[in-house]
């Protein structure tokens, strides 16, 4: 954590045009108490945001004797990577933790691609106002928002669609997602309508439009929903529960839901349950990912949140 | 004006829903028919097929086997400490199935956690497997048409009706047969109940501290236990190995995974030597009174609030950690491996592993285990479960639809051998014969290089052993249960046996309650007020124990919340099913 | 003002230009404005724009299977399900399970529980991310800002499996917590297992994981606010905190009241509460933590009640929409923004 304090940039206060000099004075001594203070809560935010994560990995690292001997601080005690090749190699040496992984990268990937391209296929047409339809199909799209049809049936649908136990029966039920589409037809609504129209005067269809003038302009969302996605498929563990037998197929984060949870209780007594430093770890590996990727997107989803307008 | 049409649309689909409704409703439907109720048999008489040109062989001391390769589908409960891998099925106990009986098992595993959620989906759904084990409470299912009554084919299993006859089990079956006189479940059998569950010490530490345990257990209350925990606890504060304000019992089984938040093991076993249902054994609260011959609500009597008194002197008294009831297992017996604690719960398969644990952390000759005769509370009588029945097998209506009658019947046949032959009882949980284990004088051992924690084999300091329970399935919990005394017994280690014996010599056996048959409608009405009463009692109970409300002060407000929830109804059900004998 | 409001009225200029614009090439083409019949429009529409149209259709029948096909399942509220037989019930129609809920004592726990846990939530975490907005706008140095946006968004991205997993690391008597509680000489307390810290855990760790994700619509509007009314402000002589009050919260006003309104809209829906709560509560907890789509889930699930637990999916539902439905209304009327 001292890392993160040395790396706070000196705080400089800028000044601001002011042009009563009695109060610039008297605002500057202010506001650099204020500024001074402001840092100090900005610090505080970043480290409380931060703490949860740096003590996970610190666990991870540690002994096992080190964690039940109530180790809480954020160095490792007992530094070792044993728990991280225990964890990815597995109780049978079989590597399984690297095909949850593996699985759950599939998954995304797969599952990323096919939702962004229908939810533009979606959220475009809707987007466009004098489409008669959308009287219709707006409600339509938003009414599944509130109102679903209760788990017993959702589950019977994968049945009889016989997708349950396939990588369809994870990612067909969340394929689209109804906030994520609005949120993209709010972006969509504020491209310039000129740019449009020029295009449909070069001669390209309403199709050609899309792909060759929104679509471009429409960065921002599209890296976005991307994140967005992304970040859901691979978070998602309750369809891997419902929809996911053969445990070839987990997601990782439904066997990480496996490990934090433990045996069966009442009906398994002599469940073992994984100690804290294997949990650890196995959080630190599935966290990873996405810690690694988010910053940098970060530009596009301000943006896409911002124009996209509406809030979860 | 987009809004009306969110309206429009939404009543349109509530329309629609509701006329789709009402067409279907023309279709009759079928009552439960309880016509004639079937009444259990003392002694089963099977019913042997004259025809004998059966395209398999069954049959008491036959090894079943099909002429034609079968496959059947099961659910299988997948633990996640011994995962189902492919050398299960390849080489493991499945493809040995397969070799004996021509019949392969297509397993529907789904992890233990969620065994119960995912399968209730299943059933639910219709997708059910045609064998399903590991069934504990099988009330959620018998009314919906999706499970065979087993009890109308029973007498076509021969090694069923061997066990049931031999043993006399039908005063335990009658406490799983529903109203219309049949059951849904084959259930584990026991010859006798032997005591699983109790408490592990640190002798060494006992000793020290001047408490003679042996001697003590036979008859100590738990009043006399207590002093004996908080002799140990001083001399253990003394020598420096704890501090004054460190709990010396932090048991396991009791958290929020393993003992569900009703208290799990340690309660369940406290308040069966009360009289009580609490903890595991909490059910729906209802339980037989011996003294009045009627069905009474447990958890708001008299014995229950000793029960809580007694728990709860534990930890006023510094000994049990409060933090038992939430923490994880793993915390707890880390905690006693290293020393910390001198006491924890065990059960009769966790032997081996504790040794073993605590070999690696303290080192081999500096502890000594033993496990204990659980204290007497007002009654004598062992904590066994008075039933001798276990989780059982459904088998699913499915089965019946898709193999017709005869196919059934097959399929029956294999899961009679399965389940309740000694041939596959010795398999299922020893491997092969001469590949994993040998007969010495009558003793089942592991042959040399072969581990599995689940019989009491620990594996040695290398890891050099092939467990034969992770490796190839055997000794899994979807399989053996019940039994004989002599095979349920074959795998104790002399100081497992000599609990389980000294439990026999010093305390009762419990009486077996009558069986109830609750119709349909009466398990929903049970289920429905149960679920939250009973959430509320486990509440209630974990905080008088743990102090944070006080007995004397909040007893009544506690015995008033279940009047609220409705104990009485379930005292008035069970009132009207119980007159009727 | 803020962007959105100038893209409402954008949207709302090209409606009229558009409808204005449709009129003349109808009349061009039928030479009659006035008997232009819908029927016609419709077609004309369906010339001009059926690509648009085709491209929704794979979209449209998705939502048909996955969404509303099985909205027919609440059926089940009215009918009798047995096991394995047909998705829509058998018997006849009954308000049965309707009578058993309402009547019941633990569903208006579940229910009150859901409101309270929602409303708290609400009530903490609505004024905690405004002024953290405020307070990151005030940053000057640019590195320095983009750090603390960028790591105060990370929990947004956490799996929920995750969080309760740090939650109940955190807590636990082993955990960091208590050995800070223990070394000021506290008593240790098992949080994960009171019910009466249960609310506590909820909202604070929300708030941890939605605090600066909260900010970005308030730091976009704050970026849309025009220099110049700072500038005039300043030449007025007001300080920098009258700024903030007079220019800057009166210029996302909008924002607030929107995000505000639908907030309020949601109170009754799980959201994402269910998966926190089913990770995260427990029987002991369960009179501050069992929640109407817990509550639900147990039911149907795990005892079996698929009627009783459809009965409540469906009221749940149903109030779910009414409130939104509302919610939106007051919204465009009061905000003149919505979600639809």
């Amino acid at each position: 954590m001292s890392n993160l304090e040395k790396s706070t940039p000196e705080f400089k206060v800028e000044e601001i045009h002011i042009h009563n000099r009695k109060n610039k004075i008297k605002e500057s001594t202010g506001y650099k108490v204020f500024t001074v203070v402001n840092t100090i809560i900005m610090i505080l935010i970043a480290f409380a945001t931060l703490y949860p994560f740096l003590y996970l990995v610190s666990q991870s690292f540690s002994s096992k004797e080190a964690i039940i001997a109530g180790h809480t601080s954020l160095i490792p005690k007992g530094f070792n990577i044993d728990t991280y090749i225990y964890v990815i190699k597995g109780q049978h040496n079989n590597y399984e933790f690297l095909r949850y992984y593996g699985n759950t990268i599939l998954y995304t990937v797969i599952g990323t691609v096919l939702s962004l391209f229908f939810s533009c296929m979606l959220a475009y047409p809707l987007s466009k106002n004098k489409l008669k339809i959308n009287r219709f199909l707006s409600p339509f799209v938003i009414f599944t928002m509130y109102f679903g049809g209760g788990l017993i049936a959702n589950y019977v649908l994968i049945l009889k669609l016989e997708l349950k136990d396939t990588m369809w029966g994870f990612i067909l039920p969340m394929l689209i997602s109804t906030y994520y589409v609005i949120l993209m037809r709010s972006f969509f609504m504020n491209i310039p309508k000129d740019l449009e129209e020029a295009g449909e005067i070069d001669g390209l269809n309403k199709f050609g439009v899309f792909w060759h003038i929104a679509r471009p302009l429409s960065t921002p969302i599209i890296a976005t929903m991307t994140l967005f996605y992304a970040v859901m498929y691979w978070n998602n563990w309750f369809n891997a529960k419902l929809y996911l037998q053969d445990k070839k197929k987990w997601p990782v984060a439904y066997y990480l839901q496996t490990i934090i949870r433990g045996g069966g209780g009442a009906s398994d007594p002599d469940a073992e349950q994984m100690s804290a430093n294997i949990k650890s770890c196995a959080m630190v590996l599935t966290v990873l990912p996405i810690i690694c990727v988010y910053p940098f997107i970060q530009r596009y989803y301000v943006q896409g949140m911002m124009l996209g307008g509406v809030k979860e | 004006m987009k809004t009306t049409t969110l309206k429009k649309l939404s009543c349109i689909g509530l329309a629609v829903s509701m006329l789709s409704g009402f067409v279907a409703c023309n279709k009759n439907t079928e009552e439960e028919t309880s016509s004639e109720a079937t009444t259990i048999p003392d002694q089963i008489e099977t019913t042997e097929d004259p025809d004998a040109n059966l395209p398999y062989t069954y049959g008491l001391g036959k090894t079943f086997h099909a002429d034609q390769p079968v496959t059947y589908t099961m659910f299988f409960s997948d633990a996640s400490w011994y995962p189902m891998v492919d050398t299960w099925k390849t080489e493991g106990i499945f493809k040995e199935i397969e070799n004996r009986t021509n019949v392969t098992l297509d397993i529907k595993s789904y992890d233990s956690g969620d065994y119960m959620d995912n399968i209730t989906l299943d059933i639910n759904a219709g997708n059910a497997a045609y064998i399903i084990p590991k069934i504990y409470d099988d009330s959620a299912f018998v009314d919906g048409g999706a499970i065979v009554p087993i009890s109308d084919y029973v007498d076509k299993m021969p090694y069923y009706t061997d066990f049931y006859n031999t043993y006399n089990l039908a005063d335990d079956i009658k406490t799983i047969t529903r109203a219309n006189g049949k059951y849904y479940k084959l259930p584990g059998m026991k010859e006798a109940n032997l005591i699983n569950y109790s408490f592990v010490i640190r002798k060494d530490i006992w000793d020290a501290a001047g408490v003679d345990v042996v001697e003590l257990q036979k008859d100590w209350d738990w009043a006399e236990f207590l002093d004996a925990l908080q002799k140990v606890k001083k001399y253990m504060v003394a020598q420096g190995m704890c501090s004054e304000s460190d709990y010396i019992w932090s048991d396991l089984w009791c958290g929020n995974e393993s003992g569900q938040g009703s208290g799990g093991n340690l309660l369940g076993v406290m308040g069966s030597t009360y009289e009580v249902n609490a903890g595991w054994n909490i059910g729906n609260g209802m339980r037989y009174d011996q003294a009045s011959d009627k069905y009474i609500f447990s958890p708001t009597t008299d014995n229950f609030k000793q029960f809580v008194t007694t728990a709860n002197s534990f930890v006023a008294a510094g000994i049990l950690d409060p933090e038992t009831f939430t923490q994880d297992d793993a915390t707890a017996t880390a905690k006693y491996y290293s020393g910390k604690t001198a006491i924890m719960s065990i059960n009769q398969g966790q032997w081996a592993n504790y040794e073993e644990n605590m070999t690696a952390q303290l080192g081999a000759g500096n502890f000594e285990n033993y496990v204990i005769t659980i204290p007497v509370g007002t009654t004598n009588n062992s904590t066994v479960a008075p039933e001798r029945l276990e989780n059982g097998v459904m088998i699913s209506q499915k089965a019946l639809d898709e193999l017709g009658e005869d196919g059934f019947i097959q399929m029956l046949r294999f899961v009679d051998w399965l389940f309740y032959s000694h041939e596959a009882y010795d398999l299922t949980k020893w491997g092969i014969e001469g590949v994993h284990y040998d007969v010495v004088d009558g003793q089942k051992v592991l042959k040399d290089g072969f581990c599995c924690g689940g019989l009491g084999y620990g594996n040695d300091a290398e890891g050099s052993m092939t467990d034969i329970r992770l490796q190839w399935g055997y000794a899994g919990g979807n399989f053996w249960y019940g039994g004989t005394v002599a095979e349920m017994t074959d795998n104790l280690i002399p100081p497992v046996a000599d609990y389980v014996n000294r439990d026999a010599e010093y305390r009762d056996t419990p009486p077996l309650a009558p069986g109830i048959a609750p119709t349909a409608d009466q398990n929903e009405e049970i289920n429905l007020i149960a679920t939250p009463l009973i959430s509320n009692v486990n509440s209630w109970t974990l905080k008088f124990i743990t102090g944070q409300e006080d007995i004397n002060a909040k007893w009544d407000e506690y015995v008033k919340s279940c009047e609220d929830l409705n104990a009485q109804g379930l005292v008035d059900i069970y009132a009207q099913l119980y007159k009727g004998k | 003002m803020s962007k959105k409001k100038e893209n409402q009225e954008q949207i709302q200029q090209e409606l009229q230009e558009e409808i204005l614009e449709e009129v003349q090439d109808e009349a061009v083409a039928e030479w009659s404005p006035k008997q232009i019949t819908r029927r016609k429009r419709a077609l004309k529409d369906f010339r001009v724009n059926w690509q648009l149209y085709l491209m929704v259709i794979v979209p449209v029948i998705y939502y048909v299977i996955f969404r509303y096909v099985p909205m027919f399942g609440n059926i089940l509220a009215f009918r009798k399900y047995n096991s394995g037989g047909s998705i829509f019930g058998t018997g006849p129609l009954t308000l049965k399970y309707f009578k058993q809920f309402i009547t019941s004592k633990p569903f208006w726990q579940a229910f009150s529980n859901t409101l309270i846990l929602n409303g708290l939530y609400l009530i903490v975490r609505f004024p905690l991310t405004l002024i953290f907005a405020l307070l990151i706008n005030e940053i000057r140095n640019l590195h320095w800002k983009k750090f603390v946006q960028t790591v105060s968004y990370l929990p947004h991205f956490i799996s929920m499996v995750i969080v309760c997993g740090m939650i109940k690391e955190l807590l636990s008597t082993s955990g960091p917590i208590n050995a800070l509680i223990a070394s000021w000489g506290g008593e240790k307390i098992p949080f994960i297992s009171l019910a009466q810290w249960f609310r506590t855990i909820f909202v604070t760790s929300g708030v941890w994981q939605s605090l600066g994700w909260g900010t970005i619509l308030y730091l976009a509007a704050m970026t849309g606010i025009n220099p110049s009314l700072y500038e005039a402000a300043t030449v007025d002589g007001a300080s920098h905190f009258q700024k903030v009050i007079h220019v800057t919260i009166p210029c996302i006003l909008p924002t607030i009241a929107t995000l505000l309104i639908l907030d309020i809209g949601g109170l009754v829906g799980s959201g994402g509460a269910f998966e926190k709560v089913y990770l995260l509560g427990n029987p002991m907890t369960a009179e501050t933590s069992e929640i109407v789509s817990t509550y639900v889930y147990k039911m149907g699930v795990e005892s079996g009640n698929m009627n009783f637990a459809t009965a409540v999916g469906l009221f749940e539902g149903l109030i779910n929409l009414i409130l939104l439905t509302c919610a939106n209304v007051v919204s465009r009327k009061v905000a003149k923004t919505s979600l639809w």
